[in-house]
């Protein structure tokens, strides 16, 4: 193992004819032997990452780096980079063997050797005894694991995987989520996945990108992303949010729906103008007595889980929240939270940025 | 397909058989011992066996076949090669005005293809002959492969190309490996319809056409024009037996393409 990182994107930006920036400056650096996903809406550049590092495309400008080579024009028959396609793309016209020892028959080994190896890749994904049948024979997840088997039996050192799942149903796709992440472990490859469901995301990365308009908006650790999302868009796209406007009165204490409350932030500049995050299953319902803020409830869905419950507060805030008590409609109700869970967002605030100050909170718990 | 009510199946056997009865007449005649079609005297194959004792004409026919094939063969592989670069072409509008460009020629009546390429081979200098029907005929196959062609080139989803280059194929190996297996049942139609409008072309033959060499509707035609005998009837029998040959192994082919190689989803 190397400490060069397996992949690297500095300054790269992508352009189609008249379509504008599908990527704009884009740099990370990527480790080997991780689970990465690339987060996002549709045409927010996720899957042109995946093109570009597979050499189906050619930045626009920037460079990217595989194993420290500059593989900008390397063509993709000669990156040591595997894809598994949306639609999976598997040869009609040749059957389950066939399709796993298409690159291994590229390379011209020998027999016994691919004969080897394409039994190994199918035993991986669970697909023995399948090797005779034709494509058409086989289902969605079948096919599947057939792509994924095709990627791996070529050893590459990163695969990437194209929004595999979202032809699936959503009992397959939750399976498919535990047989992916044990196969990356298995295998020790680097993964690069792209998604646009945030569950899959959370489920299996080791690290997150979650990306907007050719931008990659925040990157980290799923919880890292979930409990502390740099703005508006990824509190937004990652889970359920309550979000509503505040000021920092001062360190510790921020104003909003017309109340000062207790929080952990600290660091902003004061009667700065914030916005304030509230995941709704860190609301508690509680008597009015006892809450920290009094909420009428306006609808309430059973979720099987939960409860999910609509709430206003006197400033007109939606809240939602996430109980497994029930409420009663129209009545009002209190709400009870931690400091811990208000998260304080500055606007338009970069990566670098917000992570300092993430991490002089820590020092600052710390000096206490 | 819903039952069709007693008149649509009245009007259907009155459609066939208007367009069946001249062939089976003229089949039926065939074996008439007597001289002309008007009244049949009695059971014979002596015309058969003219036919196949007339070496001029066993070698017309030879010509007709070799022409057939090997104008096909020659067309579909530069009609495969060419509907592979349109569907390839970036350029939306040159792409358009390729499809265009082939698909005039197809339209276009056969009398003029013929009439332009005997004035191009009189201007270059073109013995008129065998070298001159070959070439016409391969020009005319080539619209026609690329139109068989086009349709399953389009239905290929491009992840399958870039699937073969991820796996490693240089771009040899996706033409041969991927692209041609994919459309091989496009190629075929194609081939087939090729070879069968080389077989009985008869318009464009007529014009390019030299002393000494001859294929059969042009040689049917002067024979007509000479006089009608039942040999005529007799070859024109067993020409549309191969055709129905033809087009049923071509059914055949196509039943079996289907239900082995039907593409992707």
């Amino acid at each position: 193992m190397s400490d060069t990182p397996i992949i690297r994107f500095e300054n790269v930006t992508q352009q189609y004819e008249g379509a504008g920036n599908v990527l704009s400056n884009i740099s990370f650096e990527l480790e080997r032997g991780k689970f990465y996903t690339l987060l996002g809406p549709s045409g927010c550049g996720k899957t042109t990452i995946l093109r570009l590092i597979a050499g189906f495309i050619t930045p626009t400008t920037g460079d990217i780096y595989i194993e420290g080579k500059k593989v900008n024009h390397l063509p993709a028959n000669e990156r040591q980079v595997n894809t598994v396609f949306q639609d999976y793309a598997l040869f009609p016209h040749l059957n389950v063997f066939e399709n796993v020892a298409f690159g291994l028959r590229i390379k011209k080994l020998k027999k016994a050797e691919i004969d080897r190896r394409v039994k190994e890749a199918l035993e991986f994904v669970n697909l023995k005894g399948y090797e005779n049948r034709e494509i058409q024979e086989m289902s969605g997840g079948q096919r599947q694991r057939v792509a994924i088997a095709r990627a791996i039996v070529n050893d590459p050192e990163v695969i990437l995987l194209d929004e595999p799942l979202s032809a699936l149903d959503l009992k397959l796709r939750t399976e498919m989520q535990y047989e992916l992440r044990e196969l990356q472990q298995r295998l020790g490859k680097t993964f690069i996945f792209v998604t646009h469901d945030q569950e899959e995301a959370l489920a299996m990365s080791d690290e997150i990108f979650v990306m907007n308009a050719g931008e990659i908006q925040q990157s980290g650790t799923p919880i890292d992303i979930y409990d502390e999302p740099i703005n508006r868009f990824v509190a937004d796209f990652i889970g359920e949010s309550n979000i509503v406007s505040g000021e920092m009165v001062a360190d510790y204490r921020v104003r909003f729906a017309n109340k000062e409350f207790d929080c952990v932030d600290a660091g902003l500049n004061p009667n700065e103008h914030v916005e304030i995050v509230i995941r709704p299953e860190d609301l508690e319902i509680t008597t009015v007595a006892d809450g920290k803020m009094a909420v009428t409830v306006d609808t309430q869905l059973f979720r099987g889980v939960h409860y999910e419950i609509s709430t206003l507060d006197e400033a007109g805030n939606e809240w939602l929240v996430h109980s497994t008590k029930k409420a009663e409609v129209g009545s009002l109700i209190g709400l009870a939270f931690d400091p811990e869970a208000i998260h304080v967002m500055r606007l338009n605030e970069s990566e670098d940025a917000f992570d300092a100050r993430l991490e002089a909170y820590g020092e600052m718990a710390n000096e206490k | 397909m819903g039952k069709l009510s007693k008149l649509g199946k009245v009007y259907l056997a009155a459609v066939f058989f208007i367009l069946y009865a001249p062939i089976f007449y003229l089949i039926f005649y065939s074996f008439n011992s007597g001289g002309t079609m008007s009244s049949f005297d009695g059971f014979t194959l002596e015309h058969y066996a003219a036919v196949f004792n007339d070496t001029r004409l066993i070698i017309i026919l030879m010509n007709t076949v070799i022409v057939a094939l090997l104008s096909s063969l020659i067309a579909t592989a530069i009609g495969v090669l060419g509907a592979i670069g349109i569907v390839f072409l970036r350029n939306r509008k040159m792409r358009n005005a390729m499809l265009s460009l082939n698909n005039i020629l197809i339209v276009s009546p056969d009398v003029i293809i013929g009439a332009s390429f005997l004035i191009l081979f009189t201007m270059i200098g073109v013995k008129l002959g065998f070298a001159s029907v070959l070439i016409s005929h391969i020009a005319f196959s080539i619209p026609i492969v690329v139109i068989m062609v086009l349709p399953k080139l389009q239905e290929m989803s491009s992840n399958l190309i870039d699937a073969a280059a991820d796996l490693g194929a240089s771009k040899r190996d996706i033409l041969t490996r991927v692209i041609i297996p994919y459309i091989k049942p496009g190629i075929f139609a194609g081939f087939f319809l090729a070879l069968t409008y080389s077989l009985d072309d008869f318009a464009v033959t007529f014009f390019v056409t030299g002393n000494g060499f001859s294929t059969l509707s042009v040689e049917i035609y002067s024979m007509a024009r000479a006089g009608i005998t039942l040999t005529i009837n007799a070859l024109s029998a067993l020409i549309f037996v191969v055709t129905l040959g033809l087009v049923v192994g071509y059914y055949f082919f196509n039943q079996r393409a289907r239900t082995v190689g039907t593409g992707g989803q």
